[in-house]
C-alpha cells in the first residue's frame, strides 16, 4: 500500500512524463516542421516548468542530471525516472520503520500468539516428567514459588523452595525469562490464566492446570533432588548412625547373655548360639518334665510306704485291707508306669562328651573322652555310687579318644535324674583330668 | 548386623557378588533359628528379633529356676524317705548262673608283647566289675578294649590288657586271686 501510494504520489509524474515524452517525440516526428518544433519545444519547457514547478524537491535534480546527461529526450526519461523512484525509496525506507513498531508490539496480541513462543519452554519442561513425586505444599502457595518467579533476576517466594529450584536455573532459555515476566506482569490473574492455557492440555480449571504445572515444575525438581537429598541425607544419617550403633550394642549384648545362659557353647557366632539355645531350652523342659514326673513318683511312694505302715499299725486282723494292698499297689504301679519316664541330655565339657538317656529306670551313657586315661575305673565306681546297676558295657580305643558305652539299669526307687548323672560324670572325669595322669604312652 | 550390611555397601561389586550368596544364605539360617526359638518360647512382648532373644533369656532363665526348685524338693523327699533302693536279690542271680551251668572262670592269653587278652566270668555282684576293673589297675594294667555283658545272673568281661609286665602265667594266678577275693 505504501508503495502503491507512493506510485499514487507520483502518479504525476507518469501523467506528465507522457506528456513530456509525447512532446519530445513529437518534436522528433515533427522535425521537419519548425512551426511545430517551435510550438513543441515552448511546450516542452512549459511542462518542464510545470514538473519542476511541482516537484521543487527534484528540481534541481532533474537540472543538473539534464546539464550532466546533455541529451534530449532520452536524458529526459532517466531524469524522470531517478526522479520518481527516489520518492519510492523514500518511502520504502519510511515502511520498513513501520514494520520494526509493529514487531515489537506483537508480544500485546493476545495468547494465541504466544502459544508458539512458549512451546519452547513447556516442551523443555514436559521430558522430565517421567518421575513421580509428591509435594506437600499447598496449591494456594505455588503462584508464590513457581519457579519461573525464582529466576536469577527476580526474588524467590519461600526460602525452602529457594534451594529446590537451583537447578532450575539451567532449564530455561535465556530470552524467554523477560517475555514470561511481562506474560505474568500483563495477565489480570498474574499466574493461573496464563498457566492454565499454556501448560495444562485442556485444563479449563485454574486449579488443574496449576496443579500439572506444579507437577511438572516439581517433578524436574526431584530428578535434581536426589543427589542433594543425599547430601542432605549425611546430616541425618550421622544422627541414625549413632541410634542404629546403640541398637547394635545392645542386640550383641543380647546375644552374648545368651550363650553365657547356654551350658555348652559350641561356635561363638550368632547364628550357633541360638542354636545352642533352641537345643538347651528343649532340654531343660525335659528336665522340668522329668523332675515332676520323679517327685510325683517319689510322693507316691511315700504313700505307699505310710500306708504301708498305717496298714500295719493298724493290725493284722484286717484281712480286707490286707488284700486291699496288693489291689493298690499295682493301681498306683500302674499310675506310674502309665506315664513312662524318658529323658536325655548331652553335657560337653573340654575334653568329655556325655550323652544320658532315661527311659523308665533303664540309663544309657554314651562316653567320649579325648584323653588317654583310665576312666573305666572312675566311671565304675560313680555308677556304683549312683546305684546304678551295669548290665551291659562296651567301649575302648577310637583314634584318639575313648569311647564307651553303658547300659545300666537303676535301682528300685532311685529318683535319679538325666542331668544329675551327667553332670557328676563330668565333674568326676574333669577331676581326674586335673590330676594329670603320668604320660604312658603304649 | 546392619553394621556388617554397610560394611558391605562399602566394598567393591565384586566383592559383593561373591559373597552375596553366603551372607544371604547365612542371614537366613540365623533367621530360621530365631523363628525357631520364637516358636519354642511363650513369647509375651513384641515380635522382633531383639525382643525374642530377650524373651528367650526369660524364659531359659524361669525353667533354670523351676528345675532347681524340683530339684531341692526331690532332695528333700529323697532326705526324709525311709527307703533305701534296693537292687535285685542277689540269690536269685547265683541260683540262675548254676541252673544254666556257668561258671566263674578265667582266660588269659597273651596278644603280643604288650597286651593280654582276658576273659573272665563272674557272678553279677553290686561293685564286683569295680572291683575287678580295680584290681587290674593295681597291676598296673589298663583295660583298652572292653566288653562287658550280662545274662542269667553272670558277668561276663572280656577285655584287652595293656600293661608292662607281661608275664602271662603270673597274670592267670593274679586275675584268678581277685576273683576268689571277690566271692
Amino acid at each position: 500500500m505504501y508503495v502503491d501510494s507512493a506510485a499514487g504520489a507520483c502518479n504525476f509524474d507518469p501523467n506528465n512524463n507522457p506528456m513530456s515524452e509525447s512532446a519530445p517525440e513529437v518534436v522528433l516526428n515533427n522535425t521537419n516542421n519548425n512551426s511545430f518544433a517551435h510550438e513543441e519545444d515552448l511546450r516542452r519547457i512549459s511542462m518542464e516548468e510545470e514538473l519542476s514547478n511541482y516537484h521543487h524537491n527534484t528540481a534541481m535534480e532533474i537540472e543538473q542530471l539534464q546539464n550532466e546527461m546533455g541529451f534530449g529526450t532520452l536524458d529526459q526519461n532517466t531524469s524522470n525516472n531517478p526522479h520518481l523512484i527516489n520518492p519510492f525509496e523514500n518511502h520504502q525506507a519510511t515502511n520498513w520503520d513501520n514494520n520494526n513498531e509493529m514487531q515489537q508490539q506483537l508480544p500485546q496480541v493476545p495468547t494465541p500468539d504466544l502459544l508458539s513462543l512458549f512451546h519452547l519452554p513447556s516442551s523443555s519442561v514436559l521430558p522430565h516428567s517421567s518421575i513421580t513425586f509428591t509435594n506437600p505444599k499447598s496449591p494456594g502457595c505455588f503462584p508464590g514459588s513457581f519457579g519461573f518467579e525464582a529466576l536469577p533476576e527476580t526474588p524467590s517466594g519461600t526460602a525452602a523452595s529457594s534451594v529446590m529450584y537451583d537447578p532450575l536455573f539451567h532449564l530455561p532459555p535465556q530470552p524467554q525469562p523477560p517475555l514470561f515476566r511481562e506474560l505474568l506482569q500483563s495477565l489480570p490473574h498474574g499466574y493461573n490464566l496464563g498457566g492454565s492455557s499454556l501448560f495444562s492440555n485442556g485444563g479449563d480449571e485454574g486449579e488443574d492446570g496449576s496443579r500439572q504445572l506444579f507437577e511438572n515444575g516439581v517433578l524436574e525438581f526431584s530428578k535434581e533432588m536426589k543427589p542433594l537429598g543425599r547430601g542432605r541425607g549425611g546430616n541425618k544419617g550421622t544422627k541414625h548412625f549413632a541410634t542404629e550403633r546403640h541398637r547394635r550394642i545392645q542386640l550383641n549384648g543380647k546375644f552374648s547373655a545368651l550363650r553365657d545362659l547356654v551350658p555348652n557353647p559350641t561356635k561363638p557366632d550368632r547364628a550357633s548360639v541360638v542354636g545352642d539355645a533352641i537345643g538347651y531350652i528343649e532340654e531343660l523342659k525335659r528336665t522340668v518334665d522329668e523332675l515332676k514326673l520323679l517327685v510325683e513318683k517319689k510322693r507316691c511312694q511315700r504313700e505307699r510306704s505310710k500306708r504301708h505302715k498305717t496298714e500295719q499299725d493298724v493290725g493284722a486282723g484286717d484281712d480286707e485291707s490286707c488284700n486291699m494292698k496288693p489291689l493298690i499297689d499295682p493301681h498306683e504301679q500302674s499310675y506310674n508306669n502309665g506315664s513312662l519316664r524318658s529323658s536325655w541330655l548331652q553335657r560337653k565339657s573340654k575334653d568329655t562328651e556325655v550323652d544320658v538317656r532315661i527311659i523308665d529306670d533303664e540309663v544309657t551313657i554314651k562316653l567320649v573322652q579325648r584323653k588317654k586315661i583310665n576312666l573305666l575305673l572312675s566311671v565304675s565306681k560313680l555308677l556304683d555310687e549312683l546305684q546304678l546297676e551295669l548290665h551291659h558295657a562296651a567301649g575302648g580305643h577310637i583314634g584318639n579318644s575313648y569311647s564307651f558305652l553303658f547300659n545300666t539299669k537303676m535301682y528300685e526307687g532311685s529318683s535319679l535324674y538325666a542331668s544329675a548323672i551327667a553332670n557328676k560324670l563330668i565333674e568326676a572325669l574333669d577331676r581326674q583330668y586335673a590330676a594329670i595322669p603320668p604320660t604312658s604312652s603304649y | 548386623m546392619w553394621g556388617r550390611r554397610r560394611h558391605h555397601d562399602n566394598d567393591d561389586s565384586s566383592y559383593k557378588s561373591k559373597n552375596l550368596h553366603a551372607e544371604r544364605r547365612r542371614r537366613q539360617k540365623l533367621g530360621d533359628r530365631l523363628l525357631t526359638l520364637r516358636s519354642l518360647v511363650p513369647i509375651i512382648t513384641n515380635m522382633t528379633k531383639e525382643t525374642i532373644i530377650e524373651d528367650s533369656i526369660t524364659y531359659i532363665k524361669e525353667l533354670q529356676t523351676n528345675v532347681n526348685i524340683l530339684q531341692e524338693q526331690l532332695f528333700e523327699m529323697e532326705a526324709s524317705a525311709q527307703e533305701a533302693p534296693e537292687p535285685r536279690k542277689e540269690e536269685v542271680d547265683a541260683e540262675l548262673m548254676k541252673k544254666f551251668g556257668i561258671q566263674i572262670g578265667v582266660d588269659v592269653a597273651q596278644i603280643d608283647g604288650n597286651r593280654l587278652w582276658v576273659k573272665a566270668i563272674l557272678e553279677k555282684k553290686r561293685g564286683g566289675f569295680t572291683k575287678l576293673v580295680e584290681a587290674m589297675t593295681y597291676f598296673g594294667f589298663e583295660l583298652t578294649d572292653t566288653n562287658v555283658t550280662t545274662s542269667n545272673g553272670a558277668m561276663v568281661v572280656s577285655s584287652i590288657l595293656t600293661g608292662f609286665h607281661c608275664d602271662t602265667l603270673l597274670h592267670v594266678e593274679h586275675t584268678r586271686e581277685v576273683d576268689a577275693r571277690d566271692h
